[in-house]
């Protein structure tokens, strides 16, 4: 998987570009956006990820121009501003998806793979599963080695949603939205409640642990 | 992206700032020079062309009409001359004529020239007053059956001195016309533009000092109408908006850089004990997530203030649609069920009378959610927390009461306050900003808050939005 990323700003470019190589990407970079045009239309990528304020061409534009030419790539857009305009949040109708800065990086990950899953639609699976634990998505249930585990919906939907990402830290505000369909951040820790009633459920009884906790960054089911 | 590389876009609005205010000036200034006194000028000067121009036509008329009146009886007398001239010719000739005019001469002050001319157009002149000027006679004649001709001519001078000292009246007149014209006209409309110059003084001030409070004052009594009173009126009106949004900005500015150093500080400490001690992995992944909390902390503090301060000024954006109360408090239940459950707080809804309210969908569910996240987080343990929704005529009610502590007495008014945490709270998790921003966003829908509450009994929370 080969993603470009145009970011002007050092720093935020080389911690993206760090992430994604240490998640299995190919990463190149551009720091403006003229020399991300000539990089995007050079090669195929799998995903770009442009910052909105760019030098000598601005991201929406070069996305403008990209889709002009006929390059579907799908595109992450890192916005700084808090109030995301109109045309930004209009991407996501075209599939493309956007993120505002200051962000996690589990959350631009878990982002920039969903759009790789989306372009390349690779079939939903039935059953997910990470080590002993396996969830049926068709008849909901969940077992963990020969235990049958019984989950509240909001149980299920948070264990779901960690099991279609093993591995990957998933952060409060990503399991917020996600089980909840809230975008907002609730002042006392909700999710961290949820979680450990999961925890409750799929680990205290088992020898190996497989939930746990990433200090400050969120959490990670694996194997 | 980096703020550095483009200061002047997103980096410094004061550099920005400053510039637009002394652009505005400049613009004011030349405005004030060219455009108020020249428009003043300008209604005066119409004002008093209109009325000069009337005054002349009337003076001309006056005039013409008096010159014409005075020749018409010049001409009356000709005639009358020439009738009794004929009469006495016709009773005894030429003798009889010339006995008559010189009889007249005689008597009469006024000198008529009297000319015979006889069919053999030889002329004699029977009265010929010394030092007249022919060219300067209004004459007149008459034939008779014979064939002679008799001419009367009038001196014109008398009437030519009359209209002279006339035009020299009328001239005075006129000039006077125009001065009173002129300078009524200018202090007329100088008074009626009074209180426009005023407005525009105060605007000009107002540009130059960047001070909001002052206002334009209101003058006249009561029969002063109109139009500029009621510009001046919305002008102030105007002033208080402005002044209110940038009392609000300014508050959100000190309260955001006030309250920032606090997480700021704590992050910035975490980071240096780290350093300052022995190298030791775990102590750094320690620091290191305390850093990302604390600065999570403040990203959701500022959102936070930033959504307050733009409901309170009016500047937030409220994407309205038709949304029913009773899901919005389902759902904000749903999210605290596993929270109040791990409290041993019972949490209940109860929706006596679904109402849909016109609201901003995820602004309303944050309300929702975090007053039945105060009700629960101050609620001891086998305490409850009932929330309700109902009509009442055409407001929407929620309400959430808990048996918690109760709020003191001294607190009350205090609570809805940004960073207020009372004695109660200061061991809870929390910012202080969740009934500030409730209050916020419910009153920026249109509708109102309010708390009651009993000590060691609980507290009641009631928001009500407009149907």
């Amino acid at each position: 998987m080969r993603v470009l990323l145009v970011e002007d700003d050092e720093t935020i470019a080389e911690f993206v570009a760090r992430g994604l190589r240490e998640a299995g990407f190919a990463v190149d970079s551009a720091a403006d956006g003229e020399a991300g045009l000539a990089a995007a239309l050079s090669q195929p990528y799998d995903v770009a990820v442009l910052d909105v304020m760019l030098p000598k061409r601005d991201g929406l534009s070069l996305i403008d121009e990209l889709r002009r030419r006929g390059i579907a790539t799908p595109v992450l857009i890192l916005s700084a501003r808090r109030s995301v305009d109109d045309r930004v949040r209009g991407l996501q109708a075209g599939g493309d998806d956007y993120l505002t800065k200051p962000f996690a990086f589990a959350e631009l990950l878990a982002r920039v793979q969903a759009l790789v899953r989306r372009a390349t639609r690779a079939p939903e699976p039935t059953t997910l599963t990470v080590d002993d634990l396996v969830l049926d998505l068709l008849s909901r249930r969940v077992t963990r080695g020969d235990v049958s585990i019984d989950l509240r919906p909001r149980e299920f939907a948070l264990l779901e949603y960690l099991m279609r990402n093993p591995g990957r830290v998933v952060s409060k505000t990503m399991i917020l939205s996600h089980v909840w369909e809230y975008s907002f951040d609730p002042q006392t820790n909700i999710v961290d409640v949820l979680v450990s009633r999961l925890r409750e459920k799929i680990d205290r009884r088992f020898e190996k642990k497989l939930l746990h906790t990433v200090r400050g960054v969120g959490y990670v089911l694996r194997g | 992206m980096s703020s550095e590389d483009r200061p002047t876009e997103d980096g410094s609005p004061y550099g920005g700032r400053e510039s637009i205010v002394e652009s505005d000036t400049r613009l004011a200034e030349t405005a004030h020079d060219s455009r108020p006194l020249s428009f003043g000028l300008r209604l005066a000067v119409w004002y008093s062309t209109l009325f000069v121009a009337g005054s002349i036509a009337i003076v001309f008329l006056t005039y013409f009409l008096t010159a014409e009146s005075l020749a018409q009886r010049d001409r009356q007398i000709i005639q009358a001359k020439l009738g009794e001239y004929g009469a006495a010719y016709q009773r005894g000739g030429f003798g009889a004529l010339a006995e008559t005019v010189r009889a007249e001469q005689r008597a009469a002050p006024e000198r008529l020239f009297v000319r015979v001319v006889d069919r053999g157009a030889e002329a004699i002149v029977l009265s010929q007053p010394e030092g007249w000027d022919p060219a300067a006679l209004q004459t007149g004649s008459l034939r008779l059956g014979d064939g002679t001709l008799v001419q009367v001519g009038k001196s014109t001078e008398a009437r030519e001195d009359l209209l002279a000292r006339f035009r020299a009246v009328l001239g005075v007149v006129t000039l006077s016309i125009v001065v009173i014209a002129l300078s009524g006209g200018l202090l007329v409309t100088r008074s009626a533009l009074q209180p426009i110059r005023r407005l525009t003084d105060a605007v000009r001030r107002i540009i130059r000092t960047g001070r909001t409070d002052s206002r334009v004052p209101l003058t006249g009594g009561p029969g002063d109408d109109d139009a500029i009173s009621e510009l001046t009126t919305l002008f102030n009106a105007m002033l208080d908006k402005i002044e209110g949004l940038v009392t609000a900005m300014r508050g959100a500015l000190d309260n955001v850089s006030h309250d920032l150093r606090t997480p700021l500080t704590r992050l910035r400490a975490s980071a240096e004990m780290a350093l300052a001690a022995s190298p030791d992995v775990d102590r750094y992944r320690e620091a290191l997530a305390d850093c990302v909390e604390e600065s999570d902390r403040v990203l959701v503090m500022l959102n936070t203030l930033m959504d307050i301060s733009e409901a309170e000024s009016g500047t937030m954006e409220l994407r309205r649609e038709p949304v029913r109360l009773g899901d919005i408090v389902a759902r904000a239940v749903d999210l605290y069920r596993d929270v109040a459950e791990a409290r041993n707080v019972a949490l209940a809804a109860s929706v006596l009378e679904d109402v849909v309210v016109t609201a901003d969908r995820p602004r309303l569910e944050q309300v929702a959610a975090n007053l039945i996240d105060n009700a629960v987080k101050y609620t001891p343990p086998g305490g409850r927390v009932d929330v309700d929704v109902r009509r009442a005529g055409d407001r929407a009610i929620l309400s959430v009461r808990d048996s918690g502590a109760g709020i003191p007495a001294a607190e009350l008014p205090r609570i809805w306050d940004r960073l207020f945490r009372g004695d109660a709270s200061r061991t809870e998790r929390g910012l202080g900003l969740g009934l500030s921003l409730v209050k916020a966003v419910v009153e920026a829908h249109g509708g109102t808050v309010d708390v009651v509450s009993e000590l060691g009994r609980g507290s009641t929370f009631t928001i009500t939005l407009p149907v």
